[in-house]
């Protein structure tokens, strides 16, 4: 979630792009700037690695 | 010397009691059910009595409307209803009994879609015509049923809570081609709205007739030969006498029947003690019943169900069933926790202590282990328990739990008290009561046993315990009177009152309740009470307000008003000054009163009591050395300090540590 | 691990949340909440994991878990004092859709925050393009009505009056959408002093270690439930005919990946989010998820958020199962849930096969509407929800006429519906023959025939199953399909809302304009049958013939039995 500097509105609501959970400011992200990514956790990464990419490719997501 | 005889026909014993009205004492007494035909049981009893002249009035709590339409045992019903809308009954309300449950099966109406019959005809929601009845048609359709096998008729119409004209005239057309055929409409078991719990109420009603008839008739001929056939009077769910004739008209007012003689007898006792709130607490060894007497009077519901989504909706004493009892059976869940309940070994083979095959722990065994219940003293020494096969069945949870067999009984009986905790909870947190100001009444078999312990766990100050509390209901029929309850829907908003209107239905409900008591011989002495069902504009659930006059004026209504507020704060929280509100149903109960027989004087006694000797009782804090005394020994005024046991034929008191007992003027006993 | 403490503080708790839930029933304004029962009410600490839950909507009950977990990541605990109560409705943060808000109370031992009393509930009218929330032709959020992040209602035991002047100058009904913010605020209420006194009679510390016990426990039940689950990885698809906007049929995908006594739920492969309405948001798949699993696991263990521990679910944002801002989602609770939630049912169904359902009706309707009342002169909305056939089942047929799985409403009956709306109905029955036929056939669907009586009613409609009927299982067929048909003033024929209309959809829709006189028919979906026809018992077929459910027609054409039956 990126607010805005007065925080009075959302800029972006920003979303871990495996399991799709919201990902706040100040909370552990990942990313895998290569894939131009960001996972929740470890697992997330992994799982997007193993099981998505092999389903649907590159552009899996 | 006139007598009144109360009967409580329960499954394993029917219950007698025999109350002197001028003060001459009572008897109480019981023998064996007899299953396929009770009122057997009730001849054998009245055997008992030497001069059945004596008996002024014989109340019998019925359960032959409450097994009918449990087994769905009733008649061939017919329901006759609103071109358009004879699914009603099958579509319901589209809700299911559990959330998550992909198993359940819908429960079915008690009429058959291929008996189900509409005529073009209707009303709107204001009563006015927009199609009127043809009789060519009911005519066509009474041919019709004559062909049918159909043994009862349920007429429910649209919006006929506003208007019966068209229920009567469909009425009137079918009789007067099948003059004998039973008729039930909606207007006269239910005139309010929602059509499916009106239909379901309805089509009960006439499921009922035929079946109460014949068992009535049945009844009559039984009692021929005792020469008190005439003086056989029913209870009535609402907790009222009703003679045989009357409750024959409206069989679904006695759909729960027997429960209600424990509520009548607390609403009797809570006036003899001048106490203002009860709730009771009538535990027997399959299930616990709960009911309350607030102000001095019992609390009524319309919302019952003889089956998860089959509402039967006439007003009745608002008892609160759980499946909880001495004989719920102790398990252990997938995920290792203790659970009581709700599976019970009944009374057959019944709890492992009773030495018929039983070797689940149930609640019974439990209170056996921890030395609650004595094996040599139960139901007054009549049967020896068994202790050993009590300490197996809690062996059998305690090993896989780790817990030691002492520990595991007290967990079963914590346990199935919390069950009895969540029962209190429906009837008092969850209706706006405070437990705080309430007395807890223990009867029934298992009562007394637990109410010690339920006091500080529901919060509620102090339990009695009355006299016979095995025999409690039976008893409080003798202290029934006859009560007709009248509702009726009557929408109107506060700022276009039209109190005309209310004043003419209030009249009305009257004069048709004080009928019904004249029918049954009832013109003075008749208590009324006048109520309004009220919420605000918007809302679809109501408050009940009393009314007490027998006009609507501007001062009383604006007054009405403003304690409809007043109360809306009470019980909710906040109220919204200055919105408009809506009155929905308007009810009446008339009751005459009976000459009812004052609860005899225990003698004063010096104010100690002498244990009979002294046991080992677990509890949570340890064991402890309890004074075990014999409820018959002890006097007016005696004080006992728990830890104690006082012990009866059909039951057993249990006194915790730092609780005291004091016995009542009139042989109650007081645990705070 | 105290169980018996646990045992009584669990039911203790549940009661408290079931004892909130009647206040807002008995207090609320909205027939949806007071006849259709469509909210609930839970406990939660001050992590955010749900404790204890009331079972009223299963809908918000699996949607509890991640709505709180939202609010609580939002607002900074030190911000939150004793008194606040809390109000939000953010699809985006954790929300279900735009009409259900969440009320907080927090509630506080020995002065620090110790966790909340939440009521959520469905709020009939929320302003936007359409009376009554629903509007089937939404492309963007704003046109769904007015969206709240969490603010304060109340501040310290005191109306904060801005926030509800905001809030009532954007609806249509200010003074039943009053009632309806008074109720849940009062629900709320009700939690916090009754959970204060559990705290105070049983402790602190042990009460924090029962509730932690508690959620160790339900994890620890669950996760035995998925170990009885064959290992191995569960496909199934189903579609959702279209989204108001484009005549199109949107996936929803699922691979249910069950590991030991871990579950994944990857539902990567469903369509890309739709233009119109039918998204549902993170909430609603997490929701729908869990209310499959709940549906092929022990109905005993405890609801809280330790249940759902061994789940892991995957919905990539930006698809139909994680709708991104800015767009539309309303019926993607109603709709769209019970689809993805019968997808994973049907997905699970063939490892458990015993278990299994066909497709139930699985629509809600949402047909709404509002107008000015000739009569009274006032304004009025409606949202209602109709109910449908269940599929067959491996051991008897489906019920007729049960709300769909994400909910467990009630209908509005006929003498409430014609006392508030100037409509008349003029036939309510059964639709013959719409259980889809089977060894056991689905249950029936109903149709509604209604008049209108207003100079004019401005409805809307978020509904679906009119092109893709309920699926049978193992040789079961389909079930009768949905329609809303039209028949204008003083004319004979019945047209769909396209041909009248001209609209995209026949189910999705907004604004149509309905005159008196005019007449429209709702018909809702039968449940898929169970099974091969061919192996349906004679006897209760003959039953079915006898009691109306199946036609003669029908059971020669699915049933391939012609003599003449009765």
């Amino acid at each position: 979630m990126k607010f805005s500097a007065n925080r009075l509105y959302v800029e972006q609501y920003l979303k871990c792009d495996n399991c799709g959970i919201l990902l706040y400011e100040g909370e552990p992200q990942i990313a895998d700037a290569e894939a131009g990514k960001k996972f929740c956790s470890d697992w997330c990464v992994d799982w997007y690695r193993t099981e998505t990419m092999k389903r649907f490719g590159r552009d899996a997501g | 010397m006139p007598q009144t005889l109360g009967v409580d026909i329960g499954g394993t014993f029917t219950d007698f009691v025999l109350f002197d009205d001028a003060g001459g004492g009572v008897k109480v007494w019981k023998n064996a059910t007899t299953p396929g035909n009770p009122i057997e049981g009730v001849l054998t009893g009245l055997a008992e009595i030497a001069d059945l002249s004596g008996v002024r009035v014989l109340r019998l709590g019925t359960t032959i409307a409450t097994n009918a339409l449990l087994e769905r045992k009733g008649a061939r019903v017919a329901y006759v209803t609103t071109k358009g809308f004879k699914d009603i009954p099958f579509i319901q309300r589209g809700n299911r009994r559990a959330h998550y449950d992909m198993s359940w099966i819908k429960s079915k109406p008690l009429a058959r879609r291929h008996d189900c019959y509409e005529i073009d005809e209707r009303l709107d929601a204001q009563g006015a015509v927009i199609k009127p009845v043809d009789d060519a048609e009911v005519a066509a359709l009474a041919t019709a049923l004559a062909h049918d096998g159909i043994e009862a008729v349920a007429v429910n119409c649209l919006f006929s809570y506003v208007s019966p004209a068209h229920e009567r005239q469909i009425r009137d057309g079918i009789a007067k081609v099948l003059p004998d055929l039973p008729i039930s409409i909606s207007y006269d078991v239910l005139p309010k709205w929602k059509e499916y719990e009106r239909s379901t109420t309805t089509i009960a009603d006439a499921f009922l007739k035929p079946v109460v008839r014949r068992s009535f008739k049945a009844m009559r001929e039984a009692f021929a030969g005792t020469g008190i056939g005439d003086r056989v009077v029913v209870i009535k769910s609402n907790g009222g006498e009703a003679s045989l004739d009357s409750a024959a008209e409206t069989p679904i007012e006695l759909a729960v029947s027997g429960p209600t003689g424990g509520v009548v007898a607390a609403r009797a006792l809570a006036r003899q003690l001048e106490i203002d709130n009860i709730v009771t607490l009538d535990m027997g060894g399959t299930s616990t019943d709960c009911s309350t007497v607030v102000g001095g009077e019992a609390s009524f519901t319309t919302d019952f169900e003889i089956e998860w989504g089959v509402p039967i909706q006439v007003p009745m004493i608002d008892i609160r069933t759980i499946g909880a009892g001495g004989g719920s059976i102790a398990w252990i869940d997938k995920g290792g926790m203790l659970r009581v309940g709700p599976q019970s070994a009944g009374a057959d083979p019944g709890p492992a202590c009773y030495g018929r095959g039983g070797t689940e722990p149930t609640v019974t065994d439990a209170n056996v282990v921890l030395g609650r219940i004595s094996p040599e003293n139960f139901l007054g020494g009549a049967m020896q328990l068994d202790a050993d096969a009590a300490n197996a069945a809690v062996e059998s949870v305690a090993g896989p739990m780790g817990m030691s067999r002492r520990h595991a009984a007290l967990a079963i009986v914590q346990i199935a008290n919390n069950n009895m905790v969540g029962a209190l909870r429906t009837v008092l947190l969850e209706k706006g009561l405070d437990p705080r100001d309430f007395s807890l009444l223990a009867f029934g078999g298992a009562g007394p046993l637990h109410a010690a312990d339920l006091l500080e766990l529901a919060n509620i100050p102090r339990a009695i315990v009355p006299p016979h509390p095995g025999q409690f209901s039976a008893f409080g029929f003798t202290m029934t009177d006859a009560r007709v309850d009248r509702h009726r829907t009557v929408q109107q908003i506060s700022d276009k009152f039209d109190r005309e209107r209310a004043t003419d239905v209030l009249g009305e409900l009257i004069g048709d309740a004080r009928a019904v008591l004249a029918a049954q011989g009832y013109t003075s002495g008749i208590e009324l009470q006048r109520m309004l069902e009220m919420r605000y504009l918007g809302q679809n659930y109501e408050l009940e307000l009393p009314f007490d006059a027998d006009a609507f004026t501007e001062a009383n209504t604006a007054d009405l008003w403003e304690r409809f507020h007043a109360q809306h704060n009470a019980r909710f929280g906040f109220a919204i000054p200055g919105e408009r509100i809506e009155t929905v149903n308007m009810k009446v109960a008339l009751t005459a009163v009976g000459p009812k027989p004052d609860l005899t004087e225990l003698p004063k006694g010096d104010g100690t009591a002498k244990p009979a000797g002294h046991r080992k009782v677990v509890f949570e804090g340890g064991d402890e050395q309890a004074g075990v005394y014999d409820r018959a020994t002890l006097r007016a005024g005696d004080r006992i300090a728990g830890p104690a046991l006082v012990e009866e034929p059909a039951s057993v008191t249990l006194l915790r540590p730092g609780q005291t007992l004091t016995v009542g003027t009139f042989g109650t006993m007081d645990v705070s | 691990m105290d169980y018996v403490q646990m045992n009584i503080l669990e039911s203790t708790m549940v009661s408290i949340c079931r004892e909130m839930g009647i206040t807002l029933m008995k207090t609320s304004y909205s027939t949806i909440f007071n006849e259709a029962l469509d909210f609930t009410c839970a406990l939660a600490d001050r992590n955010g994991d749900m404790v204890a839950v009331a079972e009223f909507c299963p809908a918000q009950i699996g949607g509890m878990p991640l709505l709180i977990k939202t609010c609580v990541r939002e607002i900074p605990l030190e911000q939150i004092e004793e008194g606040d109560v809390i109000v939000h409705n953010d699809p985006y943060r954790g929300g279900l859709h735009t009409p259900e808000h969440t009320f907080f109370k927090p509630f506080f031992v020995d002065g620090r925050l110790e966790g909340f009393a939440v009521a959520i509930g469905h709020i009939a009218e929320v302003g936007g393009m359409v009376p009554g929330g629903f509007c089937g032709e939404a492309t963007e959020i704003f046109h769904e009505g007015l969206r709240v992040p969490p603010v304060k209602i109340k501040r310290r035991g005191v109306d904060n009056e801005d926030v509800w002047k905001i809030m009532l100058a954007n609806v249509r009904t200010p003074r039943y959408n009053y009632g309806d913010l008074r109720a849940m605020i009062s629900a709320v209420d009700l939690g916090v002093s009754r959970i204060a006194g559990v705290y105070a009679k049983y402790g602190k510390a042990n009460v924090q270690q029962t509730i932690a016990d508690l959620m160790d426990y339900s994890e620890r039940r669950m996760r035995a439930e998925i170990e009885n689950i064959p290992d191995g990885i569960y496909e199934f698809a189903d579609k959702v005919e279209d989204d108001g906007i484009e005549e199109r049929e949107f996936d929803i995908v699922v691979r249910a990946h069950v590991r030991g006594d871990q579950l994944i739920v990857d539902y990567t492969g469903s369509s890309k989010q739709a233009r119109g309405p039918i998204n549902a948001t993170l909430g609603v798949t997490w929701s729908a998820t869990y209310n499959a699993l709940l549906h092929l696991t022990d109905p005993t263990i405890p609801k809280n958020s330790g249940c759902f521990r061994p789940v892991k679910v995957v919905a990539p944002p930006g698809t139909i199962v994680n709708v991104d801002y800015p767009a539309p989602e309303v019926g993607g609770n109603t709709e769209t849930h019970p689809r993805i939630a019968g997808t994973l049912l049907g997905a699970l169904g063939q490892a458990i096969p015993h278990r299994a359902m066909a497709a139930e009706g699985s629509t809600h309707a949402n047909f709404v509407f509002g107008g000015t009342d000739a009569r009274t002169s006032e304004y009025f909305a409606c949202y209602d929800l109709e109910s449908n056939g269940w599929g067959g089942r491996s051991f008897a047929d489906g019920n007729d006429s049960c709300d769909s799985i994400n909910g467990n409403c009630r209908i509005t009956p006929v003498e409430v519906f014609e006392t508030r709306f100037p409509w008349r109905i003029e036939r309510f029955g059964l639709v013959t023959d719409s259980g889809g036929a089977g060894k056991f056939r689905g249950g029936l669907g109903y149709q509604k025939q209604m008049l209108c009586l207003n100079e004019e009613i401005t409805a809307s409609q978020m509904s679906d199953r009119y092109k893709l009927a309920p699926w049978g299982l193992h040789g079961g067929r389909p079930g009768g399909k949905a329609a809303t048909l039209i028949q204008r003033a003083g004319t004979r024929d019945w047209l769909t809302v396209q041909q009248a209309y001209n609209k995209v959809s026949p189910s999705k829709y907004s604004n149509i304009t309905i005159r008196q006189g005019d007449r429209v028919i709702l018909q809702m979906p039968g449940g898929g049958g169970f099974g091969d026809p061919a192996e349906r018992d004679p006897a209760m077929l003959q039953h079915d013939l006898s009691e109306g459910y199946v036609s003669r027609d029908g059971a020669a054409r699915e049933y391939g039995v012609t003599e003449a039956a009765e």
